[in-house]
């Protein structure tokens, strides 16, 4: 008897789900689903160009599909049809004993202030996207200006700030495309002023990720509303008094830190923002910020694809993500946009547990066909071995200096995936 | 030789290294190997050889599963002397300042309490072009080794 257990979405969360899952039993067979043709979701296509390391972790990923058995069904989107769904949860559910549901939240949230819809402004999940060469934002082109507004707080906000700073030559080693680092490199930017609600010490982002942007070369910096140093303070403080000394002095660009600023409204001139209002956070002083690029990085959310808030309303244990046996979410879908990727490792492991103590408890009679059914419906959908063909693709013939060069059409993904198997 | 793999980890890396790790050195020696999580510190037995491998996170500290083995080590402060334990560390030099500082300090943690380290602590770079399992194939066998004599020269004692 096998159990056939289904994991919607093939980035950390759902990867390291099947891990955990995989060290639990053995009488089982997981398949980790994707609506694109390739897997490891926020790695390959959230964390930056220029943190290699970080996607190294990828490494693990592939040990699931060469060593451990685990499937891959890429380019099978599951939910509601009205949002192109190839299969409803409820038919996918007819096929497998457990369904995981580890999708993510990938529509960027909104700031809710009058003017968001002006042109130039960008939302930071769309632009990590787009630099990440992701199929549905690559041919979607930012017109990025000189003077940018960044408003938020967090890692995100940081890596897109380190992004715009960098000069092309400081994404050796990274993956990210010449067409992004020429068009950077040719909007001429000049200033950035990345502006936050909480106070410094209160900010969101790591004090590394602040320390890393001391070593770039053309930019100088200038850090706003820091509170008088203290002895033994917080390491976020620490690390940006250090940065507003460092900085290049031939610099051609200026990195303005503000702190304990709330954004207001954004006004434009013909119809692309041009302005940035924020007033004092408990205080009615103004700020107003000349830019031509505004770009907010306050967080993420549902992209209703799937009935999220039904699911957890319904949930006989929304903290553990038990729908009910046989119903899981993780990650990201379960709980909110909070947590790293190492943060949804532990909460993968977690859910493992439950998620075999439930089969323990209610055993499935392991008569359920799994990925067979899904084959014999779509001829459309691929494996693992498209997706290496899709990798070896993406690292012959890269550029000097680069890692991959990234396909950007489906399509495209899609023949590199079927190449081999029409000409056997 | 008997042989325990520690491993401190974060995103899993450390403990997918340990695994293959283990996988090569199985054929020669009894191989274990423990998540530092789960790791009782008066556990250390001066018969077998230890070999670490930590990585890094946050701002240069020790990886989740590590904390509550230093804690414990803090708390307990066993004498590890005659204890033998080789190094290994797995870093990002994107982050150059706090590169690898979570495998420096758990050396320094273990040779703090009376601990002998063999060989160099090696550290490996995520950004860098060699991977993990390359380089700690061949460390690894040499400081298995390295460590040979010094335990047998121990038991005879």
């Amino acid at each position: 008897m096998t159990v056939q257990i289904a994991i919607v979405g093939a980035g950390p969360s759902g990867c390291y789900l099947a891990q955990a899952l995989g060290k639990l039993r053995d009488d089982i067979h997981i398949d980790l689903i994707d609506r694109l043709p390739v897997p490891y979701g926020l790695v390959r296509y959230g964390v930056a160009p220029d943190h290699q390391g970080t996607k190294g972790v990828v490494r693990q990923f592939a040990r699931l599909f060469e060593k451990q058995g685990v499937g891959f069904v890429g380019n099978l989107r599951i939910g509601d049809p009205e949002h192109d769904a190839d299969l409803t949860l409820a038919e996918l559910r007819e096929f497998y004993d457990v369904v995981v549901l580890a999708t993510g939240l990938s529509a960027d949230r909104k700031l809710g202030i009058p003017g968001e819809e002006l042109d130039g402004i960008f939302r930071a999940g769309f632009l990590t996207r787009h630099w990440n060469d992701h199929p549905d934002e690559a041919g979607r082109i930012p017109g990025l200006g000189r003077n940018v507004v960044i408003v938020g707080n967090g890692n995100v906000a940081i890596d897109i700030l380190r992004i715009l700073a960098k000069t092309p030559h400081e994404f050796e080693g990274s993956d990210l495309a010449d067409t992004h680092t020429q068009r950077l490199s040719e909007a001429g930017l000049q200033t950035i002023d990345i502006v936050g609600r909480s106070p410094a010490d209160a900010a969101r982002f790591d004090p590394v990720m602040i320390r890393e942007l001391g070593k770039l070369s053309a930019t100088r910096f200038v850090v706003e509303d820091l509170p008088p140093a203290e002895d033994g303070e917080d390491k976020r403080l620490a690390a940006l008094r250090e940065l507003g000394e460092a900085g290049a002095s031939d610099a051609d660009k200026t990195v303005t830190f503000r702190f304990g600023w709330v954004p207001e409204r954004a006004t434009g001139a013909d119809g692309t923002v041009s302005e940035a209002h924020f007033h004092k956070a408990g205080g009615g002083e103004e700020l107003v910020i000349a830019c031509d690029t505004l770009i907010t990085a306050i967080g993420f959310d549902d992209d209703r694809a799937m009935d999220r808030e039904a699911l957890l309303s319904r949930a006989v244990d929304a903290e553990a993500g038990a729908v009910e046996p046989g119903l899981y979410l993780a990650g990201w879908f379960k709980r909110g946009p909070r947590g790293t990727i190492p943060e949804n490792r532990a909460d993968a492991q977690e859910l493992a547990k439950r998620i075999a103590a439930d089969l323990e408890a209610h055993p499935p009679a392991g008569d359920r066909p799994g990925a067979t059914a899904i084959r014999a419906r779509f001829d459309t959908v691929t494996d693992y071995e498209g997706w290496l063909r899709i990798d070896e693709a993406e690292t012959a013939d890269v550029p000097d200096g680069r890692c991959r060069r990234k396909l950007t059409l489906v399509e495209d993904m899609l023949a590199a995936a079927g190449a081999k198997r029409e000409t056997r | 030789m008997d042989i325990t793999i520690l491993y401190g980890t974060e995103t899993g890396n450390a403990e997918m290294l340990s695994e293959d790790l283990q996988s090569h050195l199985e054929g020669s020696h009894e191989v274990e190997v423990s998540n530092l999580a789960e790791f009782d510190p008066d556990g250390f037995d001066k018969a077998r050889f230890y070999i670490v491998i930590c990585s890094t996170y946050g701002d240069g500290e020790l990886p989740a599963s590590a904390q509550p083995f230093a804690e414990a080590m803090d708390a307990r402060k066993p004498d590890l002397a005659g204890i033998h334990f080789a190094i290994f560390g797995m870093g990002d030099s994107e982050y150059d300042e706090t590169f690898n500082h979570g495998s420096k300090r758990m050396e320094e943690l273990l040779t703090a309490h009376g601990a002998t380290r063999v060989g160099e602590r090696l550290t490996h770079d995520a950004s860098g072009e060699d991977l993990p399992e390359d380089l700690a194939t061949d460390w690894a066998d040499q400081r298995v080794a390295e460590a040979e004599p010094l335990l047998s020269a121990a038991s005879d004692a």
